[in-house]
């Protein structure tokens, strides 16, 4: 499967109500970026219920300035969440499936974990 | 002010460097293991996701396996996906580091996605006079 497959998916729950677009993938490298590292897994989908875009990933930092900028970035992507690759059930084609009682967790990147 | 995303918790730690495919991986140039530009990055190639199958609790985690480039240009900008022939994939046991570009490592891919430099090449400049040798 290709990332292009799973982007714009159309999120659904498991009563088949619509959670929301697939906006990006968030993946995690078992080593530091600097030095050749093993094949990045995939740990969560970043999922937003209004936008099938980001804005430069704006709305995954923490980022308050500029201020007009930071609260239109804030506004259109609000409710955006991160669903963990535990509560995923299903992946294709064209839809996502995620698990009873799945947690929306925040997308804000954190860098280092 | 207001936090982005106030009644949601933080993610449990995920162990590693986090970043986001299409953020920080999608579109990013690749360079060789001699500093040329050979790329970007078009896509990737994810194993462990069986298109419409279950996913049984449990699961280890699918992995990016491959970089997808080459010639991208009209599906991008008309839809559909292009043909195989067009495509390379780059093994991601050849990257050496992700920052603003992808570096590669030596490996036994290569990557032939410099097409248009090749047509200039020898439709353009080789008709320019001198411009068949090396400048002296």
């Amino acid at each position: 499967m290709r990332l292009s497959d799973i982007l714009g998916a159309e999120v659904r729950d498991s009563r088949d109500h619509c959670a929301g677009t697939v906006i990006d993938i968030r993946l995690a490298l078992d080593r530091d970026l600097k030095v050749r590292s093993s094949a990045p897994r995939l740990v969560g989908l970043v999922i937003s219920p209004r936008t099938r875009s980001s804005y430069l990933g704006y709305e995954r930092t923490d980022a308050r300035s500029p201020l007009l900028l930071a609260a239109v970035a804030r506004w259109l992507h609000r409710g955006t969440f991160l669903a963990r690759w535990d509560d995923v059930a299903r992946i294709g084609p064209d839809t996502v499936a995620l698990r009873d009682g799945y947690t929306r967790y925040s997308p804000l990147l954190r860098g280092d974990d | 002010m207001r936090s982005p995303h106030p009644a949601l918790p933080d993610a449990p730690r995920h162990g590693g460097t986090v970043l986001d495919a299409r953020l920080h991986l999608l579109d990013r140039q690749l360079i060789d293991a001699t500093g040329d530009p050979v790329g970007i990055v078009d896509d990737l190639e994810v194993d462990g996701i069986e298109t419409g199958a279950d996913i049984p609790a449990g699961t280890d985690p699918a992995r990016v396996s491959a970089i997808i480039t080459g010639r991208t240009v009209l599906t991008r900008i008309l839809g559909g996906t292009p043909p195989p022939a067009r495509l390379h994939t780059v093994p991601w046991r050849l990257v050496a580091n992700v920052g603003t570009t992808v570096r590669l490592s030596d490996g036994d891919v290569s990557i032939d996605t410099l097409w248009v430099e090749k047509w200039l090449r020898a439709n353009v400049i080789s008709r320019i006079p001198g411009g068949r040798h090396a400048a002296e």
